[in-house]
């Protein structure tokens, strides 16, 4: 029954009109932060970086595609994971407003296996759109901007070879797929105890605003600076530092995880428990 | 014995929805259950068909059936995106029924609806959402199905072929069909047997024909030059119009009276039950 409920989930993804525009949405903004680099980018970029040249030699252009996909890269704090949660809450929030939901359980299906289904999907979409983004980002920005040395500036200015920007890049994707999995599953856990759409997704970007907040929060505790959700979402920027901390980043990704598995145990659990109709 | 329900209760807070209500339902047969909005019927077909956990009682299945209840609340969901083929495919899959397209074919057949739309469900009438509804209800063979106020928004035709269908599927199938309805004569004409809940209670059972008669205090006749009639002086009537009369006469007199006026050589051309709203939600003695 399981995957012929993961099948039913993902064929009802894909067939909605609202998880094309999201990804519409992904490929306009990096159209526009590719179009806003073109014209605007060298200009900002030679007048910030103008004594440096004088200092160092760099290979390329510093407005080359690395640069470029580490702007998208960075839409991962707020415009992302937002399309994310619209998209993700849906898959619960519009079955409870057409009533499906109640038309679904009243066939012989399991309650548990149809909301453990969701929240399967709902990762497996997640993962899938970040690699969307991954790839689209390094497709169109080498394709427009070539390759080149990536300068960023993280408490100091850091500068990687092409080479080393890519790998960091890749990696900086790969572990940014675990903050944007929390986000995905904390919108999914908030319809289960809200059902209204438009309420679901205030409350969802009341979330991200307030996590984003809480990440620069000073809260003099330091078990709760190292390891509250808030404080963990920025991982992903920890590659490019100069010295990457890795076990730090491991273990960032593990206590996510942690909180995913929490954060689906309390959905799946409330779901179960709560009368449908 | 398809399904039985046990002094089911029901609460919303304060709020009483369900008071002990018992019913049983036999295969082959439609089971109306009456009542005015917020009666508590849409609370008791959600209890039967387990989608509300009861305060109290409990609720007994035929359990040879893979899926015991098939049924529609309130009005029929699907995903209006996809065509009705698409949404009947979809349901099937996920509760492992068959879903060949030639089976589903047939479904949307028996159901009445034609397998050649490709459409979103979005455009379809209330009433092809009510057969696809049903369609739905019946993959993987129920053996009892519920229809709750499965004849709101029908026009005069979608009801009526509604009702032939209920029947069709009561009969042919041999299911047990419970429906809800706050209009008597849908119920009445549908129904071989009848609850009456009011305020939560199941106040009446019995053969709908039989409960539908004892709630008959007056008839609405017309006939040619009624008011000529000697005998229709004996009742209590008052004329409505030229050749029609409200008749006040029970059901077990109202064939002599129609004998009588025969007599008379006064010819009836309708002779229409009017029945009592009041005493139909009465409680028996």
């Amino acid at each position: 029954m399981m995957r012929s409920l993961l099948w039913a989930e993902t064929y009802k993804l894909f067939k909605q009109e609202r998880t094309w525009y999201a990804v519409v949405a992904i490929f306009i903004i990096e159209v526009i932060v590719l179009i806003g680099a073109y014209y605007q980018g060298s200009n900002i970029i030679d007048i910030l970086l103008d004594n440096l040249k004088e200092s160092f030699y760099f290979e390329g252009e510093l407005l080359n595609g690395n640069l470029l996909i580490y702007l998208i890269l960075n839409s991962m704090w707020f415009n992302f994971p937002l399309i994310l949660m619209i998209v993700i809450s849906g898959l619960l929030t519009t079955e409870y407003k057409d009533n499906t939901l109640q038309a679904i359980l009243l066939q012989p299906v399991s309650k548990r296996k149809l909301i453990q289904a969701k929240y399967i999907i709902a990762t497996l979409f997640t993962v899938a759109m970040v690699l969307f983004l991954c790839v689209s980002a390094f497709a169109l920005s080498y394709l427009f901007f070539g390759f080149g040395d990536l300068v960023v500036y993280l408490d100091e200015l850091n500068f990687f070879t092409h080479q080393e920007a890519r790998n960091r890049l890749i990696s900086a994707f790969i572990a940014g797929m675990f903050p944007m999995v929390f986000y995905s599953l904390s919108s999914l856990t908030i319809a289960v105890f809200l059902k209204d759409t438009l309420k679901t997704w205030i409350v969802s970007v009341l979330f991200l605003i307030i996590s984003n907040v809480l990440l620069k929060f000073d809260f003099k505790v330091s078990v709760l600076n190292r390891f509250f959700f808030a404080k963990l979402n920025d991982t992903w920027q920890y590659f490019f530092l100069y010295e990457i901390p890795h076990l730090k980043i491991w273990v960032n990704c593990l206590v996510l995880s942690l909180y995913i598995a929490a954060l689906s145990f309390i959905g799946i659990r409330t779901f179960i428990k709560n009368d449908i109709g | 014995m398809i399904i039985e329900g046990i002094d089911l209760s029901k609460s919303y807070g304060k709020t009483t929805a369900l008071k002990g209500a018992s019913l049983r339902c036999e295969r082959g047969k439609v089971y109306g259950i009456l009542g005015v909005n917020g009666a508590g019927k849409t609370t008791l077909f959600k209890i039967l068909l387990g989608l509300l956990t009861p305060d109290t009682g409990k609720v007994i299945y035929d359990q040879s059936h893979v899926k015991p209840l098939g049924g529609i609340i309130e009005k029929p969901a699907f995903y209006d995106y996809l065509s009705a083929g698409e949404n009947l495919k979809l349901f099937a899959r996920i509760q492992g029924a068959a879903s060949s397209e030639g089976h589903l074919d047939g479904l949307l057949e028996q159901v009445g609806l034609p397998v050649t739309r490709k459409d979103p469900v979005r455009n379809f009438s209330m009433g092809m959402k009510q057969r696809l509804g049903i369609a739905i209800a019946l993959l993987n063979d129920p053996g009892a199905l519920i229809l709750d106020e499965p004849f709101s928004g029908l026009d005069p035709r979608g009801i009526k072929e509604l009702t032939v269908l209920v029947r069709k599927l009561a009969v042919e199938k041999g299911l047990a069909v419970l429906i809800s309805s706050h209009m008597v004569e849908q119920i009445q004409q549908v129904s071989d047997e009848l609850y009456v809940i009011n305020d939560g209670e199941i106040i009446k059972s019995g053969k709908t024909a039989q409960l539908i008669e004892e709630s008959i205090r007056s008839y609405r006749i017309c006939a040619p030059h009624l008011e000529i009639s000697a005998l229709l002086k004996s009742y209590q009537h008052e004329f409505r119009s030229e050749d029609c009369a409200e008749v006040v006469v029970s059901s077990q007199e109202i064939g002599k009276l129609v004998e009588g006026l025969a007599g008379e050589r006064i010819f009836i051309h309708s002779c229409i039950p009017n029945i009592d709203i009041n005493l139909l939600f009465e409680r028996r003695v």
